[in-house]
């Protein structure tokens, strides 16, 4: 039998302990001195935000590898638009909760890093003003070509324009990820190959799977064919035997209808 | 200032907030004007020194009444207060009427009691210092009765809500729940 | 006459309006540096005085941030809604600050240094003291509810029509514990509670009057909407509640209303059951009861931060609950406790009487609070999860 209000009590003891401990324990407080004064240099005026990589590496690094701010997009070594990852799919547009993403498409296709030619971006703002930091956009990309950057001196003299981060402002290359991210870059890398490698073994197996299945392909048709109609025999049989039965039946009817129709959506996507 | 200047303040206030509240066509206006009337009021209370009487006036009338005013109105579909509220002037002669022969009746009484110069004393003395304590004893000795019944009667009329709504809702419930 | 008439005034208000923003200014610093250093941050520390117009400052551990806030507040855009009620919109934060300024002068805080002789000022000498503080607070109720209504704004509204309910339902307890003492001293003047606990004779030493203290500091944080009550401004579901329109200095007059009704709610605990002025040495300094007033003061304000660090908030259901189901049935308890405590040591005045009372009382009323609590929570399962762990 616990004392009435003694978890409230626990509770405040856990806080004081904090509160007390971050004056003795350097170790507690994490926060880092103002990045700007770490390097001495402050700027001029608001709105003198580096929007460069190498100015703005000055910034993310000095704060925690776990921090995140507002997304950019990733290029991969070279020019960052010959190597952009960004399909212009419109996905995160999409999915963006508070709809801060515009992107439109270019008219054509173009090649990039060996991969077959795809659509870019001709145009991708994020509104960070009406961004929210959810990360979402991450989520959802399919191509691994947005990510969160940490940059945090955004502060500008006007209300509307520089707030609006264009798609130039926001290509960032992947080693710039590596340095501000380094754990995480790292892991989605080694997904990015993973995934590569599987898919390519897969496409050899399945390449392989093709011939075998070609030569099975005359046989099995035959053997399918000859059970449906064996099923077709059997069937008119069922009904007859169990009328009574079939009214309470009839709601778990319904759930085998479905799987019928997905090996018909896998074989069609195949 | 003195005592009459402060009356008169606080009767200007009382009146037009009365008077706005009676004739605002947009509820929520109508019942903070009403506010302003009660606590007007109260002023008025504490000016003849009854103390109690303007505290209770602020803590029923401004506090209890003006909210529960409020959450009717906001089960209404007037919370918006664009529709206005059309208030039809049919019977509004009688009803001025009525108001007026009320106030007449309470008033005369009360007239006739104004000291004059042959009569400088009212005719009923009242209790010479209203104090919280005074009122409280007189509560409790000799309208003992009186508040017991009072509060018998709100006791039953308040179960006899809880029961009507609750009636309702566990009916209802059932239903969603077949 | 008019003049000294004036002169009193001053003499009563002036203080009272010093004092109180003052403390303001400096709890709003306080409760950032000390939320900061509960969650292990260090909290504004870079805005400081400035000593010469071209650089140079005395940083003082950010002690000029309220300053810098209250500048930026007074320069920030006031934006009205298209669809808000103007006139409403704009008397909700006046509204809002009048009662908590108002309930001020019914504190038994008295200046006698300020006029010379010995006879202190008083804005209020009021034989209904405590009854007009709770009438008067109540009113604050009307002014949430008024920004809420006036914003036109769903989440303003929803925020405007949850402190109603909560303020409402938390008046009651909050009344109701302070009956106890008001029945105890048999007075309602906030001077004659605060005499009868001279010495070392608080009320909160007493079982019912600790009952009735955590009973009234509870239905005080529901009251001023802090925290863990503070679901009218719960920005993770309503943006900011009722002032979620409100910018600039309406939104400043907001936030000092609501620091002054703490003030004034917890100048009203300390009034009741912590001994208001009493404390070690003032029989000889008369201004010490007020350093000791503001002093307690100031420790039930920092209980209230030290409880906004630690405890989440509540949900609408649970606050309801909490109020009726477990504050009310023991505020009305307590009451009872309190009177018989009263009565059998009228009659018998020997010490041993008092502690057998004393012993009573705290076992009934903590069985009380502890059967309340398992009644409650009869219904209440262990929470599932869908998607988490
Ligand atoms: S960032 Fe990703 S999801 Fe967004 S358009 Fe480009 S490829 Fe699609
Ligand atoms: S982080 Fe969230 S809000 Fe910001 S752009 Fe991505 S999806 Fe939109």
């Amino acid at each position: 039998m616990s004392v009435l209000g003694s978890g409230i009590f626990k509770g405040m003891a856990v806080t004081l302990k904090n509160f007390v401990g971050s004056y003795f324990d350097k170790e507690r407080l994490t926060t880092n001195e103002y990045a700007w004064q770490a390097n001495d240099k402050l700027p001029e005026r608001a709105g003198d935000y580096p929007k460069e990589e190498a100015e703005q590496l000055s910034d993310t690094t000095t704060v925690t590898q776990y921090s995140r701010n507002f997304p950019m997009l990733l290029h991969d070594a070279g020019e960052p638009m010959d190597t952009v990852r960004c399909v212009a799919c419109q996905i995160c547009e999409r999915e963006c909760p508070p709809q801060c993403i515009y992107i439109e498409k270019s008219t054509e296709k173009k090649e990039r890093s060996g991969n077959k030619a795809q659509f870019y971006p001709a145009t991708f703002d994020i509104d960070v003003s009406v961004c929210m930091s959810c990360q979402i956009c991450v989520e959802v990309c399919p191509f691994d070509a947005i990510v969160m950057n940490s940059q945090f001196e955004l502060s500008t003299p006007s209300r509307f324009g520089e707030l609006l981060l264009r798609r130039d402002d926001l290509l960032k290359s992947n080693d710039y990820y590596y340095k501000i991210h380094p754990e995480e870059a790292s892991a989605r890398d080694k997904r990015i190959a993973d995934e590569k490698a599987a898919k390519e073994a897969k496409k050899k197996a399945a390449e392989a799977a093709k011939k075998k299945a070609a030569e099975a392909k005359s046989k099995s048709e035959a053997e399918a064919k000859a059970k449906e109609e064996a099923e077709a025999a059997s069937k008119p049989t069922e009904p007859s035997d169990t009328p009574p039965a079939e009214s309470t039946a009839t709601p778990s009817t319904e759930p085998p209808a479905t799987p019928t129709t997905e090996p018909e959506k896998e074989g069609s996507a195949e | 200032m003195n005592e009459v200047t402060a009356f008169w303040m606080l009767a200007a206030i009382s009146v037009l907030g009365a008077l706005i509240a009676v004739r605002k066509r947009n509820l929520v206006h109508g019942v903070f004007a009403l506010l302003v009337f009660f606590v007007g009021l109260a002023g008025l209370f504490l000016l003849l020194l009854a103390e109690f009487i303007a505290v209770v006036q602020i803590l029923v009338y401004a506090g209890a009444v003006g909210i529960l005013i409020l959450f009717a109105i906001m089960l209404t579909d007037r919370v918006t207060g664009r529709d206005a509220f059309r208030v039809t002037s049919r019977g509004s002669f009688w009803g001025a009427l009525i108001s007026l022969a009320v106030f007449l009746v309470i008033l005369l009484p009360t007239i006739q009691d104004i000291p004059t110069i042959e009569n400088p004393t009212p005719k009923e003395t009242i209790v010479e210092t209203s104090t919280v304590k005074q009122l409280g004893i007189h509560l409790i000795k000799p309208y003992i009765i009186t508040i017991e019944i009072l509060a018998l009667l709100l006791t039953a009329a308040l179960v006899g809500a809880v029961t009507a709504a609750q009636g309702g809702r566990a009916s209802e419930n059932e239903e969603n729940n077949k | 006459m008019t003049l000294d008439l004036i002169k009193d005034i001053l003499l009563a208000t002036v203080p009272l309006l010093i004092i109180f923003p003052t403390m303001f200014a400096l709890t709003t610093w306080v409760e950032r540096k000390a939320l900061a250093r509960i969650q292990n941050r260090i909290g504004p520390n870079k805005v400081g005085v400035p000593l010469t117009p071209y650089g140079g400052k005395l940083s003082l551990f950010g002690l000029g941030q309220p300053a810098a806030d209250g500048i930026k507040m007074l320069f920030k855009e006031n934006i009205v809604p298209t669809g808000a009620d103007r006139l409403f919109h704009f008397l909700a934060p006046i509204l809002s600050l009048i009662p908590s300024m108002l309930v001020l002068c019914f504190l038994p805080l008295d200046f006698p240094w300020l006029n010379g002789e010995q006879n202190s000022v008083k804005a209020f000498m009021l034989d209904g003291a405590v009854i007009f503080f709770f009438a008067i607070t109540g009113l604050n109720t009307l002014a949430v509810f008024m920004a809420g209504w006036a914003s036109r704004n769903k989440y303003s509204l929803l925020g405007g029509m949850r402190a109603i309910a909560q303020m409402v339902s938390y008046e009651i307890p909050l009344v109701l514990s302070a009956v106890v003492v008001v029945m105890i001293v048999g007075s309602l003047n906030a001077d004659n509670i605060a005499k009868a606990q001279e010495g070392w004779n608080w009320f909160v030493f007493q079982p019912w009057g600790l009952a009735a203290f955590v009973i009234f500091f509870i239905g005080a944080l529901a009251e001023t909407n802090r925290s863990p009550f503070d679901l009218p401004e719960a920005e993770s579901e309503i943006i900011a509640g009722y002032f979620t329109e409100y910018s600039g200095f309406k939104f400043a007059l907001f936030f000092l209303g609501e620091y002054i009704a703490m003030f004034a709610i917890s100048g009203l605990a300390v009034t009741l059951f912590l001994g208001a002025g009493a404390g070690p040495g003032v029989e000889s300094l008369s201004w010490l009861k007020i350093f000791w007033f503001l002093t307690k003061v100031c420790i039930l304000i920092g209980v209230m931060i030290w409880l906004r660090g630690t405890l989440p908030r509540l949900r609408v259901d649970q606050l309801m609950g909490f109020a009726w189901k477990f504050l009310l049935p023991l505020s009305i308890l307590n009451i009872f406790v309190a009177g018989f405590a009263w009565h059998i040591k009228d009659a018998n005045k020997e010490t041993a009487t008092s502690v057998v009372v004393w012993i009573a009382s705290i076992i009934i009323l903590y069985a009380a609070a502890k059967g309340l609590d398992r009644v409650n929570r009869a219904k209440v399962k262990p929470r599932t999860y869908q998607y988490g762990e």
